[in-house]
């Protein structure tokens, strides 16, 4: 049985339909994510969650409790935000502690969990700072912990790590991570970023306009998109209408087809002719773009030495991987 | 920039700060010298000095009065103030941030209506009928209060917008805290210092406030400045030692305010 299970939610501003007839199931210790583009429901959701936005039907199911009619102090659930939302005007023991002290914590008690928490974020040294004296990614560790001291059922995180630069988001992603597995922690993570969602949950939902487009793990989502939006938002696919895909195949195809980058190969001799267009550096990975039968595709080639590249307007042969092509709606 | 090239820039920075300062505090240097001048007109320095206008004037029992007067009506508007924008602001800023727009014109009618021209209104709808408060010092308590409104509910506003208060709230919320506990708890102190600020800019505003209290109230319940003009016809070294107290007295009570207000970190 889930432990969080959401059941044919609505949600609409005034006549605007933000999501309708909602429908998951979250197992408990499980890590999800909600991804997809920005206003496509997945904040408005998790606020729905979170019970600091109201719902227009449904239920959201937490261990079998219905949380719809429940204020969001008494739901259980910790969550961070994106502005990292700390107190201004207290320190970060402080912080910390102001969930406890709401649920009328002994001060010994208060105390100990207090630095354990702060302990866990490695935070343990900065206890008597005030927010403004802190890094970004160090108020959001505040921000975690300050979630985690009392102790909640389910944490959600709203694009925690958004505001903060590529070195520090990376460092963070992973500590979140690994505290959620030490704790078994049920969590909901949003975000826009697929690299963020493919590296860190067990289960991705992706969204588009208000529904649920596909779930599964992060291999299935990549490896498998369902349709021409996932094929378009998760990786680099290139989407090629019905006629193109006929003269590039060479075959009668009837719908849309998605080809990874990664799973064409470029050669001396290929199946298909083709000419190198332009190319751009990605680090370990050199992205092409070549025209084939009159259609321009990405070709993504792993970076092994300089003495590899193709100039632009050199002819090629290009091999593509059957079983990395696939039809979408 | 290299040190060589920022000193005559510096010169001049100096000399235009110092010029300026002169010229502001040139005006109050001589009030000050002829409040503490036994007789000064016909030569260029005063005769002699002396301490008597001001023993004269604070042994004054009328000035007293105007001066806890004063005190008593400003305080007023301002507790009025504080009492009434703060909830105003949060639901505004809270619950119907499109009210905001609205309030930013509510907000400029006291600028617009000058002060002589509503007086005539107010002395025409509260001189008689169901509330007649002319002459009573409720009236400058309700008029000072649209006065502070401006300036308070800017500088709040601009405090409010820095700190994010919808998050705050939500946060508080989630951790457990009751609507009220969240305001009072996490978004009060946090406003602390624009509230503060505004209201000693109101206080040193209203202090010196002469149109309304002369046209509504006149000497029925003097304040400090209608005394002032009252005494207009007395010697001139008193009614310096009463403007230099009134200076002194504002700058007192800012440099304390101030230093109440320094930030804590």
């Amino acid at each position: 049985m889930s432990f969080l299970s959401i059941r044919g939610l609505h949600k609409s501003y005034g006549a605007t339909p933000i999501f309708r007839n909602i429908d998951c199931e979250i197992g408990k210790s499980e890590f999800v994510t909600l991804l997809g583009p920005s206003g496509c429901g997945k904040s408005t959701l998790l606020r729905c969650i979170a019970g600091l936005t109201d719902v227009n039907g449904g239920q959201i199911l937490l261990d079998g409790q219905d949380l719809v009619p429940l204020s969001p102090q008494k739901r259980g659930i910790g969550m961070v935000f994106q502005s990292y939302a700390l107190f201004p005007n207290m320190t970060v023991q402080q912080n910390v502690a102001f969930g406890l002290r709401m649920q009328k914590a002994v001060g010994s008690e208060m105390q100990k969990r207090v630095a354990e928490a702060l302990a866990l974020v490695e935070l343990s040294d900065f206890a008597e700072r005030y927010p403004s004296q802190l890094s970004g990614g160090q108020c959001q560790r505040v921000a975690l912990a300050r979630s985690l001291v009392t102790r909640p059922r389910l944490l959600l995180l709203d694009e925690p790590l958004s505001a903060l630069d590529a070195r520090i988001r990376k460092h963070l992603r992973e500590q979140i991570r690994s505290i959620q597995q030490e704790l078994g922690l049920t969590t909901v993570f949003v975000t826009h970023d697929q690299e963020e969602a493919l590296t860190l949950s067990d289960r991705i939902f992706l969204m588009n306009a208000g529904r649920i487009v596909q779930s599964g793990d992060a291999e299935t989502l990549y490896t498998a998109p369902v349709d021409a939006f996932a094929a378009g938002f998760i990786g680099n696919y290139n989407l090629l209408d019905a006629d193109s895909a006929s003269r590039l195949l060479a075959r009668p195809v009837h719908s849309r087809v998605a080809i990874r980058p990664e799973a064409i190969q470029l050669g001396e001799a290929g199946v298909i002719d083709a000419e190198v267009r332009g190319h751009s550096l990605l680090g370990n990975v050199i992205r092409y773009r070549v025209e084939a039968r009159g259609v321009e595709l990405v070709v993504d080639v792993l970076n092994r030495s300089a003495a590899d590249l193709h100039a632009s307007g050199q002819r090629i042969g290009l091999t593509i991987d059957s079983t990395a092509i696939r039809e979408v709606a | 920039m290299s040190r060589a090239e920022a000193k005559p820039a510096a010169l001049y920075h100096r000399t235009v700060v110092y010029v300026l300062f002169l010229i502001l505090l040139l005006p109050l240097a001589g009030t000050l010298l002829y409040s503490l001048s036994t007789s000064w007109s016909a030569t260029i320095l005063p005769d002699g000095l002396t301490f008597k206008w001001y023993l004269q004037l604070w042994s004054d029992e009328r000035f007293l009065r105007a001066f806890g007067q004063s005190l008593l009506v400003c305080f007023g508007a301002l507790a009025l103030a504080v009492v009434l924008i703060l909830p105003l602001l949060f639901v505004v800023h809270y619950h119907f941030p499109r009210l905001d727009a609205l309030m930013n014109i509510l907000i400029l009618l006291p600028f617009a209506v000058p002060p002589v021209v509503s007086s005539v209104g107010l002395l025409q709808l509260y001189g008689s009928g169901p509330l007649p408060m002319i002459g009573t010092p409720w009236i400058l308590i309700g008029s000072y209060f649209t006065i502070a409104l401006p300036f308070m509910y800017r500088a709040i506003t601009n405090n409010l917008q820095a700190i994010n208060l919808r998050d705050l709230m939500d946060a508080a919320h989630l951790l457990g805290a009751s609507t009220w506990k969240a305001a009072f708890l996490v978004v009060l102190p946090n406003l602390r210092k624009g509230l503060m600020v505004s209201l000693f800019l109101s206080f040193s505003f209203l202090f010196g406030e002469f149109v309304f209290a002369n046209l509504l109230v006149g000497t029925r319940y003097e304040t400090l400045q209608v005394y002032l003009n009252n005494m207009k016809n007395s010697s001139g070294h008193f009614n310096s030692a009463l403007v230099i107290s009134y200076f002194f007295f504002v700058l007192v009570f800012t440099w304390a305010a101030n230093r109440l207000n320094k930030d804590k970190t």
